[in-house]
């Protein structure tokens, strides 16, 4: 059992070498990339499908604009996930400057959580800075036939539906589908048919195969090949269509045009940083970011001329917005919890 | 070494039961390990190596890799030094209480990652019981690597004192009185005689720590705070990437993060019996 001493020495060397080998190589922390060492840095939290649009030009764009007007330019640095999951993550502590998010519920959220204090419907458009109509994707040549949200129910179909609890684009698609249905029982009989509206809700959710945490991750799931229609934002159709993806578009007759809000986390920014933060968030609002935004497929609320410029964007025959339902301190706990959770979900 | 079994016959002329039992094996880890291990590779490359290289090269992939492999790595060195004293301890004395320790240590192994993650933040979180206490002096913890290293120590807690306690219960206590014997303080006894004995077991246990701990995502994803070049591992960003619908840049730290444990666990083949023979 015993060792020749020199022998176990060496040993011991070789490891104590070879653990500061480690330390050295290993023990510090990497710096960030390509930071403005000068600049002030905005942390942005974004749902899921902002990313685009802020990384490849609106960061650069305001930065650009920054630098000339100040002299200095401004790092961002940003993480894209689920409306409702970026909330939850601010409202624990992380450190995000500025939120966008799908839906104004969790800007609401966010105030009653004391995570902000600006009253963002003061800004202009009430704090909204884009929007985009909800529409159905389906398999190349539409072999199932969808024309609506209707065939969304067919029994064997299956869909991929993104989670209500954690997406804000799975909100505003449920309050898409039983709008709709609600517009179309109101022309048939001439007086919306709650009971037939929750009955395609029912029906259509026993489609759903998967319903991933963001608006994103639904689409990436669908481009992998799953299921035979997805629900999500126009925006996302028409990026899939650029990128080549073997889909096709079906614009329902109604459907719901979701707003996403941006709001100032005031908890985490402190006087020095302010004034930059409040740029960014008027910059959002700048002609120059809404043609962005047209240029990334969403549609701008502050020129509908703008909208013009992208060929791409459907005509929508009968639009409604979150209102139809008298705003999201209504239609949350009508809709959301009272039709969705309790009597399509947990039924 | 023990016998080799090999040699012994039980059937008289060519073994059918060898290679029919190897091609078992082949044929059950094929479609559940092998076949996925695969698909990453092949998904990864599948436009071409210079694609692969580039998103091998994005700053906030290599960013995530080294934040992962520093992470890692000191989550390593605590639970490699608390499992050493925590498993001597735990063989050499007998007291009240001294199973529900062990029990508890191990517990880790059960709980879910993302409820780790989760007692964190309610623990060190701005909100938290402690947290609460630590914001007024600007102290956060949650959303900084140091987040990532604690739910890394939290997740891998019982691995390096799994591997060394079982050594320690069968060691002999004999050379340890030996030593006692010819004068050896107890510091000498163990730098010299107890040390020596473990230190296959203290490499296996530090490699086990450190691969569970870089492959980590249920409790990180909801201590890190997730900011790409700031607070994103490998397995965030491959999740971020994979949600972008970025599948080959997903792929693509994938596949570093599968040769990375391929060579941990090659270590540790070959290293112990390196550092266990006499």
């Amino acid at each position: 059992m015993m060792r020749p001493f020199p022998n176990r020495k060496h040993r011991l060397g070789i490891g104590l070498a070879a653990i500061a080998l480690c330390c050295s190589l290993v023990g510090c922390l990497p710096s960030t990339p390509d930071a403005d060492h000068n600049g002030a840095t905005i942390t942005v939290y974004g749902f899921s499908i902002m990313k685009e649009a802020l990384e490849k030009d609106i960061y650069p764009a305001f930065s650009a604009k920054w630098k000339r007007e100040q002299g200095v330019g401004v790092n961002f640095v940003s993480s894209f996930a689920g409306s409702e999951t970026i909330t939850n993550q601010i409202l624990q502590g992380a450190p995000a400057d500025v939120a966008i998010l799908a839906i104004e519920r969790d800007a609401e959220r966010l105030k009653q959580g004391a995570a902000t204090a600006s009253d963002w419907g003061l800004r202009p458009n009430h704090g909204i800075i884009n929007k985009t109509p909800l529409v159905i994707l389906v398999r190349a040549g539409n072999p199932k036939g969808i024309r609506d949200f209707a065939d969304l129910a067919s029994p064997g179909l299956r869909v991929i539906h993104p989670d209500p609890v954690s997406s804000g684009g799975a909100q505003w698609s449920i309050l898409a589908i039983y709008g709709s249905a609600l517009l179309r029982s109101e022309a048939e009989t001439g007086a919306p048919d709650q009971a037939r509206a929750l009955q395609l809700l029912q029906a259509l959710w026993k489609n759903v195969i998967s319903s991933p945490g963001s608006a994103r991750e639904a689409r990436t799931q669908f481009e992998l090949g799953q299921g035979d229609a997805l629900v999500t934002y126009e925006l996302e159709g028409l990026l899939m269509k650029q990128a080549g993806s073997g889909i096709e578009m079906v614009i329902p007759k109604a459907t719901i045009f979701s707003e996403h809000p941006a709001v100032a986390i005031d908890r985490n920014i402190d006087v020095a940083k302010r004034p930059v933060v409040q740029a960014f968030l008027n910059f959002l609002s700048s002609d120059e970011a809404q043609k962005t935004f047209v240029k990334y497929h969403f549609r701008s609320v502050t020129n509908e001329a703008f909208n013009e410029e992208n060929k791409e964007f459907a005509n929508i025959e009968q639009p409604f917005t979150i209102e139809k339902f008298g705003g999201w301190q209504k239609a949350y706990p009508d809709i959301i919890e009272g039709i969705f959770l309790n009597q399509v979900r947990n039924r | 070494m023990s016998a080799n079994l090999s040699g012994v016959r039980h059937t008289r002329g060519f073994d059918l039961v060898k290679p029919l039992s190897i091609t078992v094996i082949i044929a059950v880890m094929l479609p559940l390990v092998l076949l996925p291990l695969a698909s990453i590779f092949i998904f990864g490359t599948s436009s071409g190596l210079d694609k692969f290289w580039a998103a091998l090269m994005a700053p906030e992939a290599i960013f995530a890799l080294k934040l992962s492999i520093v992470t890692s790595f000191w989550a390593t060195v605590f639970n490699v030094f608390f499992g050493l004293f925590a498993a001597y301890v735990l063989s050499k004395y007998n007291f009240w209480g001294r199973n529900a320790l062990i029990v508890t240590i191990s517990l880790p192994t059960a709980i879910p990652t993302a409820v780790a993650g989760f007692a964190l933040l309610l623990l060190w979180g701005p909100y938290g019981t402690l947290g609460r206490l630590l914001e007024p002096q600007g102290i956060q913890i949650m959303f900084t690597a140091a987040a990532i290293i604690l739910a890394n120590i939290f997740v891998t807690f019982p691995l390096a004192f799994g591997v060394i306690k079982p050594v320690f219960d069968t060691m002999s206590s004999s050379l340890e009185e030996a030593a006692a014997t010819i004068g050896a303080t107890r510091w000498q006894t163990f730098w010299h005689v107890t040390l020596p004995s473990l230190r296959g077991a203290i490499v296996g246990g530090a490699l086990l720590t450190f691969a569970r701990s870089v492959g980590e995502f249920g409790s990180t994803i909801l201590v890190s705070g997730n900011l790409a070049s700031r607070t994103q591992t490998a397995p965030l960003y491959i999740f971020a990437k994979f949600n972008e619908g970025q599948v080959e840049a997903a792929n693509a730290i994938a596949i570093v993060l599968a040769l990375l444990s391929f060579m941990i666990f090659s270590i540790l083949f070959f290293a112990r019996d390196w550092l266990e023979a006499d």
